[in-house]
């Protein structure tokens, strides 16, 4: 079972431009955390500070739009000993200068859900979340 | 989460307003008057959120001499609940942050 919060907003402006600000840790930092580093590849460290807090974290997808004209970043997050969540940003053509971003953080609430998370890199070696937050 | 067959929980969180006021609450238990202070509603207006949020059983009122003080429901439920309001209130205020910055 998981937690799960989807928010669905249209950004007036093209898909490249709001990859831009979605993948862009200058640009991050204006609205997602207050500093932003990510390395871009799947399996990327990332850590993300707010506030006088700071997660860490760790990219499962970076895919740059494609023909279909939809590009994603998924990523998990965690503060200390909290369990992490996993945040999948999605953005699609609609129009012109119309891109929809959909926003779904989720938590896994238990164990199986956990270990049932593969996560690419990290050495070849894969690891469920519950792994790496330990 | 467990059933909700009502549907309450879920309409009474799909409001931003009283999302942001069921995050403070569970920060620290509150009385409307102290809540109108905090936010940029009206007294009555918060009443009317908070009586929403009631009825869907994610805050129980406690008497305090003329004044009601609200608390998070405490029981399992409050745990998904107080998360979905805390992230969700996070994401609206992030994307609301993104929109303005792809404007400037």
């Amino acid at each position: 079972m998981r937690d799960r919060i989807e928010r669905r907003v249209e950004l007036p402006t093209t898909l490249e431009i709001a990859w831009q600000a979605l993948t862009d840790p200058d640009w991050l930092a204006l609205w997602l955390a207050d500093e932003i580093t990510l390395d871009p590849r799947p399996g990327g460290e990332a850590s993300f500070q707010i506030g006088d807090e700071t997660r860490s974290g760790w990219v499962e997808e970076m895919s740059p739009p494609d023909e279909q004209g939809t590009g994603r970043l998924a990523f998990w997050w965690t503060l200390d000993d909290e369990p992490a969540s996993r945040v999948e940003l999605t953005v699609t053509a609609v129009a012109d200068r119309c891109t929809l971003l959909r926003v779904v953080e989720t938590r896994p609430l238990d164990v199986l859900d956990l270990v049932g998370t593969p996560l690419p890199g990290h050495g070849g070696t894969t690891f469920g979340p519950a792994l790496i937050a330990a | 989460m467990p059933a909700d067959p009502s549907g309450a929980v879920f309409s009474a969180l799909a409001d931003p307003t009283r999302r942001r006021l069921l995050s403070a609450i569970s920060a620290h238990p509150a009385t409307a008057t102290e809540l109108a202070g905090e936010l940029p509603i009206s007294r009555q207006a918060v009443v009317k959120h908070l009586t929403t949020l009631a009825q869907a059983g994610l805050l129980v009122r406690e008497r305090e001499g003329r004044d009601v003080r609200y608390r998070v429901t405490p029981e399992p439920l409050s745990d998904a609940v107080t998360w979905l309001a805390e992230v969700g209130g996070e994401w609206d205020t992030r994307l609301t942050a993104l929109r303005s910055s792809l404007s400037e």
